[in-house]
């Protein structure tokens, strides 16, 4: 009888040990997975409330079918210049003529302070420009 | 003494079977609830990453008359790559659930991170007055409110 407890319950306790282990390798995984999305999505809503867009300038020049939009970073986060789109009268425009910060028209950094300049051409005076910035912050104005 | 040896045995060998019975029922039941944890947390941190907004300028006009339809315009402003295909993006317009949409990405390939979506809203055939749009993707509910 004792080599029958002995056996029966090592067996018992290799498969709760095997059990707990498994357990505990998917609960540490969904708890990390958890906490870095967590993590992820607190990152972005800091950025958010560190973000605010002031247009200084819009106009449109009928000559020559040009639209310029000046647009200050009057947060204080970098923002992505590849990541901010414009909206003429809700249509989404991506074919810039020109698209530059402070005189850079190859960087992505669109720094705190600085002016992020677009242009492009539209055969019609628009009457609302939207320009959004990465983290959905956005800014609106009526020409 | 030979009857209490195979005695013995036959008990021997029972009670491990039985143990054997358990400890797989045991770990089989744990191991499920293990997949389950796991699925369970990949699916709500997907839900956790996800955020849109509709950046459609409500000022401008969203509805077009003539062909009945509305343009929606959608950026993930979220840290997750989502589906853009209508089957994931569901849409209320004025609380009635429509089929009718045709989605694109407007910049890009995918619906990443900052990628901006186009959803056309067929046969909305609108009244003038106040509308509202909700959208739902991957639990993430945004609500945009426009005139005609």
């Amino acid at each position: 009888m004792g080599f029958s407890v002995s056996g029966s319950a090592a067996i018992i306790f290799v498969a709760i040990f095997l059990a707990f282990s498994t357990a505990y390798t998917a609960s540490a995984n969904g708890f990390e997975r958890m906490t870095d999305a967590k993590t992820a999505v607190d990152e972005e809503a800091l950025e958010r409330q560190n973000t605010a867009l002031s247009v200084a300038n819009v106009t449109y020049d009928g000559g020559t079918d040009t639209l310029s939009v000046d647009v200050v970073n009057e947060g204080t986060t970098g923002l992505s210049v590849n990541a901010t789109d414009l909206l003429v009268d809700n249509a989404y425009r991506d074919n810039f003529t020109a698209r530059r910060v402070g005189g850079d028209n190859s960087t992505d950094l669109w720094l705190p302070g600085e002016q992020l300049h677009l242009e492009l051409t539209t055969p019609t005076r628009p009457d609302r420009v939207k320009i959004v910035s990465g983290p959905g912050v956005a800014v609106t104005e009526v020409l | 003494m030979a009857s209490v040896s195979a005695s013995h045995l036959i008990l021997f060998i029972a009670s491990l079977v039985i143990a054997a019975g358990v400890a797989g029922t045991f770990t089989q039941g744990i191991s499920r609830l293990s997949q389950g944890i796991d699925d369970q947390s990949l699916e709500v941190s997907e839900e956790v990453r996800t955020d849109i907004e509709v950046i459609s300028d409500a000022g401008s006009p969203v509805y077009n008359n003539s062909t009945n339809t509305v343009t929606i315009l959608v950026k993930n402003t979220g840290t997750s790559t989502l589906d853009n295909d209508s089957r994931f993006v569901e849409i209320l317009l004025d609380g009635r659930y429509r089929t009718n949409v045709t989605s694109t990405v407007v910049d890009g390939e995918e619906w990443r991170p900052n990628n901006v979506i186009r959803l056309e809203i067929g046969g909305a055939d609108l009244t003038a007055g106040d509308h509202r749009v909700k959208i739902i993707v991957n639990g993430d509910e945004e609500v945009f409110r426009f005139r005609t």
